[in-house]
C-alpha cells in the first residue's frame, strides 16, 4: 500500500481489508461493521496492536497534525520470509488491493467502502437505491458523490472478477 | 454513574461545544433530549458489567456456551421483562435498545446501527481511550489491591473532555481532549500500561486464572451446580451463581480428594499455584511468532498435559486514537500532540509454568532444549499456517484472557 502512495494510517488499512476480505473472499476472519469513516473491525484494531506489540509495525508521524501512519519494521521483512506459501498465496489479491485503493484518501475511502458494504452485505442492486442508503448512513456524504461512488464500485467488483479465489 | 455523569456534563456544556461540532452533532442543540440521554448513560453505565460471572473474566470463554458473552448476558438483563418495568417507570421513561447500546458499545453490540451521537455517548463508558469504565477499574483496582501504579487525576481528564472532529476537517466526531489535558491523557494511558503490567497481567495473577478456570471446569461438568457443564444462561440461573457459591466450593474441594477439582482447588487454597518456566522473550520471536507456545507444547510432551499451563494474555492496544484540541482551535491527533503517547508500545506477553514438583527437573530441560524447540516450531510455522482454517486471522490467534471491560 505505501508503495503505491498510500498514507497507511488505520483507516487506509482498515478499508483495504475489508475489501480485501469481502471483495476478493481472502478470509483473514476480521468482523466488519458500520462505524467509523465505514466498514470497521474492532478485531482487525486489535491485531494491528498484536502487530505492533510482536515488533512488525511501528506507528510513525509523517507529518505533524496528521495521523500517524503504520511502517513495516525490518523484522516484518524476515518474518514474511517465514511464510513463503502464504505470502505467495495472497500476493495478487493484495497486489489488486493496492494498485485500486492506494491512493486514496480517507474520505474516498469511507465513500467506496460504505458504498461496497452496502452493495454486498445490504445486497441492494439498484445505483439509486444504493445511493440514497449511502446517504442515509452518512449525512456528510452529497447525493451526486453517492451516485458516483456507487457506480465506481460496481466498476470495482467487475474488475477484481479474475482476482478473486472464486473464480481461479 | 458518577463519572459517566460528569463526563457528560463537560460534553454537552455549550461553552464546550463549538459551532463546527453542533454542525456534526445537531442532537448537542436538542436541550429537550439531553436530560433523556443522561438518564440513559447513567443507567448504561451502571448495568454496564451486570452480566460478569462469578470472578468476572476468569473463565469467561471456555465455560459459557458458545456465541455467549457476560456482554451478552448484559444484554440479556437490560432488555428483560423485569427490567423493562424499571425503565418504563422512569421520568421519561428508558428505552432498553438505547441502554444496551450505551453500555455495550458497537464492539460488542454489533448487531444494532449506531447514529453519531450513540457513539460518542457509549465511548463515555466503553471507549479506548477515555472511557470511564476503564478510569474506573484502573482508580479502583489500584486501591483495592495497594498499589499506587493505576492512580491519575481523572478529574481534571474529564473536565478536559471534548467533543472534537476526528481529525483537522473531518466529518466524524469523536470523544477528544482539550490540550490542557494532555497530562492527565498521558498519566491515564501510564497507570493502565502499568497496571497490566504489573498487576492484571502478572504471572502468578495469570496462573491462579488457570487454577480456578480448571477448578470450575471440573465443578460444573460433573454436574455439581449445572449438568450442561457450564455456567447458566437463563436470568435465574446467572443471578444464583455467585463468588460466594464458588469459594464455597473451592473450600470444600481443596480439602476432598473425591471432590471434583480438587487439585486445583488445593493449588488456590494452600497458595501452593504452579510455577514459572518460561516468559517470552522478544529475541525468541524472531524464531517463532508464539514461542511460548512451542514451549508450552514441547513441555506438555515432556512432561504430561496435567504439569503444564500455557497463557497468552491478550495485548493491550495504546489509545492514541483520539483529538486533542490546541490553543489555538487546531485540531491534532494525540500522536502529534503527546510525546509520551507516541513512545507508548503495545506488549506482547507470554508464559509459560510448570507443576511446582517438577520445577528443578524442567528447568533444566529447557536449558538443554529451548534452542532445538524454537528452531524446530519456525520451521514448521508456513505449513502449519497453510493447514489452519481461513476463518482464523492470518496472523496470531490469542486467547481471550482477562481482558477487563
Amino acid at each position: 500500500m505505501q508503495r503505491r502512495g498510500s498514507w497507511c494510517g488505520e483507516t487506509h488499512i482498515q478499508k483495504a481489508t475489508f475489501f480485501l476480505q469481502d471483495l476478493l473472499g481472502v478470509d483473514a476472519g476480521f468482523d466488519f461493521i458500520l462505524y467509523r469513516h465505514g466498514p470497521f473491525s474492532f478485531d482487525l484494531r486489535d491485531e494491528l496492536s498484536s502487530m505492533q506489540a510482536d515488533g512488525l509495525l511501528e506507528l510513525a508521524v509523517k507529518r505533524e497534525g496528521y495521523g500517524p501512519t503504520y511502517v513495516p519494521t525490518q523484522f516484518s521483512e524476515m518474518f514474511l520470509e517465514r511464510f513463503p506459501k502464504t505470502t505467495a498465496r495472497y500476493m495478487k489479491q493484495i497486489r489488486f488491493i493496492a494498485d485500486e485503493l492506494g491512493d486514496k484518501g480517507v474520505a474516498e475511502l469511507e465513500r467506496l467502502a460504505t458504498a461496497f458494504f452496502i452493495a454486498h452485505r445490504e445486497r441492494i442492486a439498484s445505483v439509486a437505491l444504493r445511493a440514497q442508503r449511502l446517504v442515509e448512513l452518512k449525512p456528510h456524504i452529497s447525493l451526486p458523490d453517492a451516485r458516483f461512488a456507487c457506480q465506481q464500485v460496481d466498476s470495482l467488483i467487475e474488475r477484481a472478477r479474475p482476482f478473486s479465489p472464486r473464480e481461479e | 454513574m458518577e463519572l459517566a455523569s460528569r463526563a457528560f456534563e463537560v460534553i454537552t456544556k455549550p461553552a464546550n461545544v463549538t459551532d463546527e461540532v453542533k454542525g456534526l452533532l445537531p442532537d448537542l442543540g436538542n436541550a429537550d433530549a439531553l436530560p433523556y440521554w443522561k438518564h440513559v448513560l447513567r443507567m448504561a453505565a451502571l448495568c454496564h458489567d451486570i452480566g460478569h460471572l462469578p470472578f468476572s473474566h476468569a473463565a469467561e470463554e471456555e465455560l459459557l456456551p458458545k456465541g455467549w458473552t457476560h456482554e451478552r448476558l448484559s444484554r440479556l438483563l437490560i432488555e428483560s421483562e423485569e427490567m423493562r418495568e424499571i425503565w418504563d417507570n422512569m421520568v421519561p421513561p428508558l428505552k432498553p435498545k438505547h441502554i444496551v447500546k450505551l453500555a455495550l458499545g458497537a464492539r460488542k453490540a454489533k448487531d444494532l446501527q449506531f447514529s453519531r451521537w450513540e457513539t460518542i455517548l457509549s465511548e463515555i463508558i466503553v471507549g479506548d481511550a477515555f472511557g470511564v469504565d476503564r478510569v474506573d477499574y484502573l482508580l479502583r483496582d489500584s486501591h483495592h489491591t495497594g498499589v499506587a501504579y493505576g492512580k491519575f487525576d481523572h478529574y481534571r481528564l474529564i473536565d478536559e473532555l471534548r467533543i472534537l472532529p476526528s481529525f483537522e476537517g473531518s466529518t466524524e466526531p469523536s470523544l477528544g481532549i482539550n490540550g490542557g489535558g494532555i497530562y492527565s491523557a498521558e498519566a491515564l494511558a501510564l497507570a493502565r500500561y502499568f497496571m497490566f503490567s504489573q498487576v492484571y497481567y502478572h504471572p502468578i495473577r495469570l496462573i491462579y486464572d488457570h487454577h480456578l478456570r480448571d477448578f470450575l471446569t471440573a465443578w460444573l461438568s460433573k454436574g455439581t451446580l449445572l449438568p450442561e457443564g457450564t455456567f447458566p444462561i437463563d436470568i435465574e440461573g446467572h443471578l444464583r451463581t455467585t463468588d460466594d457459591e464458588v469459594n464455597a466450593a473451592l473450600r470444600i474441594a481443596a480439602s476432598d480428594p473425591e471432590y471434583p477439582g480438587h487439585i486445583s482447588a488445593r493449588c488456590i487454597m494452600r497458595h501452593c499455584h504452579f510455577k514459572r518456566l518460561y516468559e517470552r522473550d522478544p529475541q525468541d520471536a524472531k524464531l517463532n511468532s508464539e514461542p511460548g507456545a512451542a514451549i508450552a507444547m514441547a513441555a506438555k510432551r515432556e512432561f504430561g498435559a496435567n504439569a503444564v499451563r500455557y497463557s497468552k494474555p491478550k495485548v493491550k492496544n495504546v489509545a492514541i486514537d483520539f483529538p486533542v484540541c490546541g490553543p489555538d482551535g487546531r485540531v491534532q491527533p494525540a500522536i502529534s500532540a503527546s510525546e509520551t503517547l507516541s513512545k507508548l508500545q503495545p506488549t506482547a506477553m507470554e508464559f509459560v509454568f510448570i507443576d511446582p514438583e517438577l520445577k528443578a527437573k524442567a528447568k533444566s530441560w529447557l536449558d538443554r532444549n529451548r534452542e532445538k524447540i524454537l528452531a524446530a516450531a519456525g520451521e514448521q510455522e508456513d505449513e502449519e499456517h497453510e493447514t489452519q482454517p481461513k476463518s482464523s486471522n492470518t496472523h496470531v490467534v490469542e486467547p481471550r484472557n482477562a481482558e477487563k471491560g
